[in-house]
């Protein structure tokens, strides 16, 4: 029996043209189903830890998963703003240990500006309470300094003292510059894993700031503020995007949320993060569900299609088998044969699958973190995803089986002589 | 006086679903060491006898007795052992695995039995060795062993074959038409250099074909449709 | 050979059965305190009510107000109402509670949740209560850390904690007074 092996491989490396295919056809349909389950741990890991010991987020009125999206993913832009007043008013609550105010909507060079104060720094927590910490140099304290993420950094290739200049209105393009307003980077924060590294943080008042000589988004003809005359004006914020908020004692946070909710001279929303979050994956659930089922359906006809291929070219092995039954093969070596090839095709094809996903989260790794936030792990294989891969070689392995009963049954009725 | 090596009485085969049987013989005896010419027109019986002297079919009635073992009584998967262990096969066409070099298609005789192996190492080092020296029996060797069996001439696929059938010395060897596909000028040489290897073995052989020119190389005629009562009886009167 | 075609039809059935399904609450449901059957003889089983002082009842200014005969936006009923939320928000805990090892259901809200892992929830007596419902009483909140972080996989998980309640001092600012758990047990709440 020890030599049956060594015949399946001849066998199968003799037809390595048409096996071939459905090897293919096998390793791209693992991938598939790999890489959806991948694709949705490190989605829910990403956004998971993008923000942690902030009781609520607070904004204009919009759906909580929306909020989210904006304020704390940069994803997506917050149709409207929240007033300063807003702010103020509600970081005097008693409750509220700690608020920190975002200003979004600038970007320089595809990478969001986030104009904030130099609280940020040390309320904000990312993942399990982890805070921020800098790579080189420290926070800004006049109104033309910057504190870049790690993202930034590495792939602009700006270190603490370089000059920056921002673009209005987030995106790549090249519109209006503010070439008169440059800014210098004070410091670069170490990786977090979170937006937080796509982003460059300036002062609030560096946002109005950059805006004085603007108006509805272009400057004004005529106007030009030079940089060192800027302070002279009154740079304090008249709104912002969105607020961060702490407070002193968390089971007061319903409390809290329904104070805000209910501001009469302004529609905002109060949300809880974790709950957002919850909801978000909720919805998205669905869609995951729908599509890991999608994906093992492929999976379940790449293997049909090993199985039809094997069975297909068993009409003319028929004289071959009966050569190996008149040396002595038992239909059941015939069996185990049959089996063996089909098997070995799909368990090469299974670990082809899996190098070939671990070969595409390295190359789009850095696009879907610069481009949706999604930090992907660049590993061979994920614990979550070892039960997937089993199952799919397991049915792989079932399916194997039936090109081997048939070969067993043709080859108990053709004997030595096939009736070709 | 020499023990029968093949010894058949009373046997009856009928194919599943069929009514009359397609092979019904009283008696049949071969002794060993004879050279058996097996012939008869289509439909006599001669696959079907080799299925069953292979021990791939089962009759059911009678009995077959091979070397002194009854194959009625073994079950299936010790008639494929008693096959791979005793009787080396030779075909009229396909012979050969085309996936293996042409050295693998005559071990394969040794790896699907343990006897043959160790009759073979009893002539050679190795199971490649033994094989190699029996193709050069048959006139095959050098840079003809690297070829791919499907680049070889009929007639060299054939000698291939016959170097399986006889590695490990199997005490009898079937051959089915194994000269039908060959050219006529080829054929005489080719069963000079198969008896020329029974008889160095002693191996009784049977060898089934239409062609009656070979008949006169046989020590014994059987006319298959003579012996098959069955064959008779299917015959318009 | 119709054996290929079988294999997608399973293994999608297969996945889908997988996500099953649990069971659905509405906003506003609250969890039968039913005797539990394996309850560990440590913790007492305390229902909600429980940690409410006997003599907290803040509707009972209103005894005299016809609610009946008001209109939503007639001034006296808003004042009314906030007044009783007022009231919610400063209610009075139990102090009698402080220290002793309970057991109480109830459902999740996360303020901490990493990689589906929850390490710092309140715990509220009705489903629903962050999202379209007034907010419970603060002796009707109970914030909880637990000693294992809980795997949760969908909104508002229905829960079981047991471990000593804390009532955390009321400071001079509004609203500290409240319960406080660390969890050494968090387990899911059957049916």
């Amino acid at each position: 029996m020890t030599h049956l092996p060594g015949l399946a491989l001849r066998s199968a490396w003799n037809r390595r043209h048409t096996l071939g295919l459905t090897l293919i056809a096998i390793a791209l349909s693992v991938a598939l189903l790999l890489g959806v389950d991948r694709v949705r741990q490190d989605a829910r890991a990403s956004f998971g830890q993008s923000v942690s010991g902030t009781d609520l987020v607070v904004g204009a009125r919009t759906s909580p998963v929306q909020l989210m999206l904006y304020a704390v993913f940069r994803i997506g832009e917050a149709t409207a703003n929240m007033s300063w007043a807003g702010y103020e008013k509600i970081s005097a609550h008693p409750l509220v240990a700690w608020a920190v105010p975002l200003a979004l909507g600038d970007s320089h060079r595809g990478y969001s500006v986030v104009g904030t104060t130099r609280d940020y720094f040390d309320r904000f927590s990312y993942g399990a309470g982890k805070k921020l910490a800098y790579a080189q140099g420290e926070a800004f304290s006049t109104v033309f300094e910057a504190v870049i993420g790690a993202d930034v950094a590495q792939r602009l290739g700006y270190r603490a003292g370089d000059r920056i200049v921002l673009n209005h209105g987030a995106g790549d393009v090249d519109l209006a510059e503010h070439s008169d307003k440059p800014f210098i980077v004070t410091g670069v924060l170490s990786r977090t894993g979170t937006p937080v590294d796509r982003s460059v943080h300036v002062p609030l008042e560096a946002i109005e700031a950059i805006h004085l000589d603007w108006q509805g988004g272009a400057p004004i003809p005529g106007v030009a503020i030079a940089p060192e005359h800027v302070t002279k004006f009154d740079l304090r914020p008249k709104a912002i995007t969105a607020m961060l908020v702490g407070l002193k004692n968390r089971a007061g946070v319903f409390r809290v949320q329904r104070h805000v909710n209910e501001l009469k001279d302004e529609a905002l929303v109060a949300v809880l993060p974790a709950v957002a979050l919850d909801q978000l994956w909720q919805v998205v659930g669905v869609a995951e569900r729908v599509l890991l089922a999608v994906s093992a359906m492929v999976v379940a006809v790449g293997l049909a299609g090993l199985v039809a291929v094997v069975l297909a070219g068993l009409n003319e092995r028929r004289r071959e088998l009966a050569i190996l039954r008149s040396v002595g093969a038992r239909p059941r070596d015939i069996f185990f044969l049959l089996t063996l090839e089909a098997m070995g095709v799909t368990v090469v094809g299974a670990l082809l699958g899996v190098m070939l996903l671990a070969a595409l989260t390295a190359l789009f790794a850095p696009l879907a973190a610069s481009q949706y936030g999604l930090v992907l792990e660049p590993r061979l294989i994920a614990r979550s995803e070892l039960a997937l891969l089993a199952a799919a070689v397991g049915v792989g392995i079932l399916a194997s089986l039936i090109p081997g009963y048939r070969a067993y049954r043709l080859s108990l009725a053709d004997g030595l002589t096939p009736r070709l | 006086m020499n023990r029968a090596v093949i010894d058949i009485r009373d046997l009856r085969f009928a194919w599943p679903g069929q009514d009359a049987p397609c092979l019904d013989i009283e008696s049949l005896q071969v002794e060993a060491g004879e050279r058996v010419f097996i012939h008869g027109p289509s439909g006599s019986g001669k696959s079907t006898l080799l299925g069953l002297l292979g021990g791939v079919l089962a009759a059911q009635r009678g009995s077959i007795d091979v070397l002194g073992t009854r194959l009625e009584k073994l079950r299936p998967a010790q008639r494929d052992r008693f096959r791979a262990d005793h009787i080396g096969f030779l075909f009229q066409l396909f012979n050969l695995i085309p996936y293996l070099s042409v050295v693998d298609n005559v071990v394969l005789a040794g790896q699907f039995s343990a006897r043959r192996r160790a009759q073979a190492l009893a002539s050679s080092a190795t199971l490649r060795d033994e094989a190699i020296r029996l193709l050069a029996d048959l006139d095959l060797g050098g840079a003809l062993l690297e070829r791919r069996v499907t680049d070889l001439s009929v007639g060299q696929q054939q000698r291939v074959a016959a170097a399986r059938a006889v590695l490990g010395r199997p005490e009898i060897i079937v051959a089915d038409e194994p000269t039908s596909a060959l050219d006529a000028d080829r054929q005489s040489a080719f069963l000079d250099l198969l008896l020329h290897e029974c008889d160095a073995a002693g191996t009784t052989l049977l060898f089934v074909s239409h062609d009656h020119r070979l008949a006169a190389h046989f020590t014994r005629e059987i006319a298959l449709h003579g012996v098959n009562c069955s064959w008779r009886e299917r015959q318009p009167a | 050979m119709r054996c290929p075609t079988i294999l997608p039809i399973l293994l999608a059935a297969a996945t889908v059965a997988g996500a099953a399904d649990k069971p659905d609450y509405k906003v506003g449901d609250r969890l039968p305190q039913k005797p539990a059957a394996a309850a560990p003889a440590a913790y007492k089983e305390t229902p909600w009510d429980a940690l409410v002082p006997a003599n907290w009842n803040p509707a009972k200014e209103f005894a005299a107000v016809n609610f009946g005969s008001l209109d939503d936006s007639d001034p006296r009923a808003i004042a009314a109402l906030e007044k009783l939320r007022e009231a919610w928000d400063n209610a009075p805990v139990v102090p009698a509670l402080n220290g002793t090892r309970v057991r109480v259901a109830g459902f999740m809200v996360p303020l901490e949740s990493h990689e589906g892992l929850v390490r710092e929830f309140l715990l509220v007596p009705y489903f629903g209560a962050c999202i379209h419902t007034p907010p419970p009483p603060a002796n009707q909140i109970i914030h909880v850390l637990p000693a294992r972080p809980y795997k949760s996989d969908r909104e508002m998980d229905a829960v079981w904690i047991s471990g000593v309640l804390e009532t955390t001092r009321a400071g001079t600012d509004m609203g500290n007074a409240g319960y406080r758990m660390k969890a050494e047990l968090v387990t899911p709440y059957k049916r």
